[in-house]
């Protein structure tokens, strides 16, 4: 019966630990919480500028403890529909930490950024006036 | 004595009835207040090393109203790039050796821009100077051509020399073409557009000088309050030069007699098969002006029959409007945008772009407004200053 008990006192603990990870420290950043991945971003500069473009820092760490691949970045209008009329690209700076450029909004207004990683949509809205 | 009094009161009305400041809430203060200061301090294009020498923008101002440029000397930059018409012109569309599809776009405050021409086929402003002189339905020269008449005329070698510090005759012919087009844009660089009411208005409402604001037009400050909201103007036709630099669908057809004019779309493919790019080798400077947003711009389906936001300052004098001159007045403009047909706008395109349904004060409001943004003095003449000798 203790066996089972310890066993059972185990096998919540590796839940635990598997519902939760740190990503690389990033300052100053904001932080999403997915059911499989943490993501910290900050703009570069901050607050993200109107029609100029700029760059995101993002840190992220897998909840089963993978390896983390580049995510996908883009961003969004939702009011207007159509997003931006560029494609960022994505750099690995070290593990877990990214570097996207060549973002550019190109409207005031409520934008979401999107981060698309190993099957999982992580948003964040701005509202840029 | 009463006489008096009413006598005064009637004196005193027009001066009340031009001091009224409208109630603007904070956040339409705000919007507006975005439209400035004007005019941006100048800063020279890292991308063409003699941005900002006088001795450049002297050839510049020399080859822009030269006609020798062009293979049959009948035509010069200035020819649709007419000073007097805000450097545009009258026509509708175009016309060199052969009829074109687009209006000239006005060359006011070119040198704040990201993309040019009406597609934005280019990222800077020397490659888009050279496009007309070797398109053949313009200009038809050739680099060597051009090289020629700089090498061979004793004026435009002497000038070229000053501005660049080599002689024309030891550059070979691409280069030399390059460096004619570089000339050009640095005088285009001076062609800035002046201060005009509404720059007079805003700047006092940033100060909080409610008096000086008050001295804008009712009916105009009506039209920037649209302008600012209910218009959607400002979503495109932002900041200081009163555009984004970007490009849009707004319901114009972009049928031509060829077929269909493909816009951006056409834009960023030219733009992409181009060495003339920020990110090609005739860059002066690639670690200063890295070519960001043409390395990132992304070719997608909506950008056809997308063509760039034109700005708004001394938008009065370079009629007809659009991409294809097809809208002969201002008033022609905003009942565009009043009642389009929303069919003609691309399924994933703007959604927020929907006729605005103005009614005829609405209109004359909007159009006191783009009257403001018009300078009261003209601007200094760029064509009337030094040329080659």
């Amino acid at each position: 019966m203790r066996s089972l008990a310890s066993s059972v006192l185990i096998l919540l603990a590796a839940l635990g630990a598997a519902e939760a990870c740190e990503p690389p420290r990033l300052e100053a950043s904001t932080r999403i919480e997915g059911k499989r991945h943490v993501l910290l971003y900050r703009s570069v500069p901050s607050p993200p500028p109107l029609n100029t473009a700029f760059g995101i820092e993002i840190a992220i760490c897998a909840k089963d403890g993978a390896s983390v691949a580049a995510p996908r970045v883009e961003a969004w209008m939702p009011a207007h529909r159509h997003g931006m009329n560029y494609r960022p690209s994505v750099a690995v700076k070290s593990p877990g930490l990214f570097r996207a450029d060549g973002l550019l909004l190109h409207m005031p207004g409520r934008w979401e950024f999107v981060f698309e990683l190993g099957g999982e949509r992580l948003t964040a809205t701005h509202d840029l006036d | 004595m009463q006489i008096f009094a009413v006598l005064l009161a009637l004196l005193l009305a027009p001066l009340a009835a031009t001091a009224e400041l409208l109630d603007f809430s904070a956040a339409e203060w705000s919007r507006i207040v975005r439209h400035g200061p004007w005019p941006p301090p100048f800063k020279p294009d890292p991308s063409n090393r003699v941005s900002g020498k006088p001795d450049a923008v002297i050839l510049g101002r020399t080859l822009f109203f030269e006609t020798r440029l062009a293979t049959d000397r009948s035509l010069s930059c200035a020819r649709c790039h007419d000073p007097a018409l805000g450097w545009s012109e009258s026509r509708a569309r175009s016309e060199g050796r052969a009829a074109l599809d687009r209006n000239t776009p006005s060359l006011l405050d070119v040198r704040l821009r990201r993309w040019f021409g009406w597609d934005g086929g280019n990222d800077n402003l020397w490659a888009t100077s050279l496009r007309p002189i070797l398109d053949p339905r313009e200009f038809a020269a050739s680099v060597s051509s051009v090289a020629a008449l700089l090498r061979g005329d004793a004026k435009l070698s002497a000038c070229y020399a000053r501005a660049f510090g080599r002689n024309a005759g030891e550059v070979d012919d691409e280069a030399l073409a390059i460096d004619a087009a570089k000339a050009l844009a640095a005088f285009q660089e001076t062609i800035d557009s002046a201060r005009t009411p509404f720059d007079d208005f805003r700047d006092a409402l940033d100060r909080g000088d409610r008096e000086t604001a008050a001295r804008l037009p009712v009916a105009a400050q009506r039209g920037v309050r649209l302008f600012v909201g209910k218009g959607n103007c400002a979503f495109c036709h932002l900041g200081p030069a009163f555009t984004n630099g970007e490009f849009h669908s707004i319901g114009i057809p972009f049928f031509t007699a060829a077929g269909a004019d493909g816009g951006r779309h056409a834009g960023i493919k030219s733009l992409q098969a181009s060495k003339l790019t920020l990110l090609g080798p005739w860059n002066d400077a690639p670690e200063l002006a890295a070519g960001t947003a043409t390395r990132h711009v992304e070719l997608q389906h909506r950008n056809f029959g997308e063509f760039r936001v034109p700005g708004l300052r001394d938008v009065a004098r370079t009629e007809p409007y659009m991409h294809d001159g097809s809208l002969a007045t201002l008033r022609e403009v905003v009942k565009h945008y009043s009642d389009f047909d929303p069919e003609r706008l691309h399924g994933d395109g703007e959604a927020i772009l929907v006729p605005l349904k103005l009614d005829d004060s609405e209109i004359d409001d909007l159009l006191a407004f783009l009257a403001a943004l018009s300078p009261t003095v003209p601007p200094p003449d760029a064509s009337s200053g030094p040329r080659c000798e």
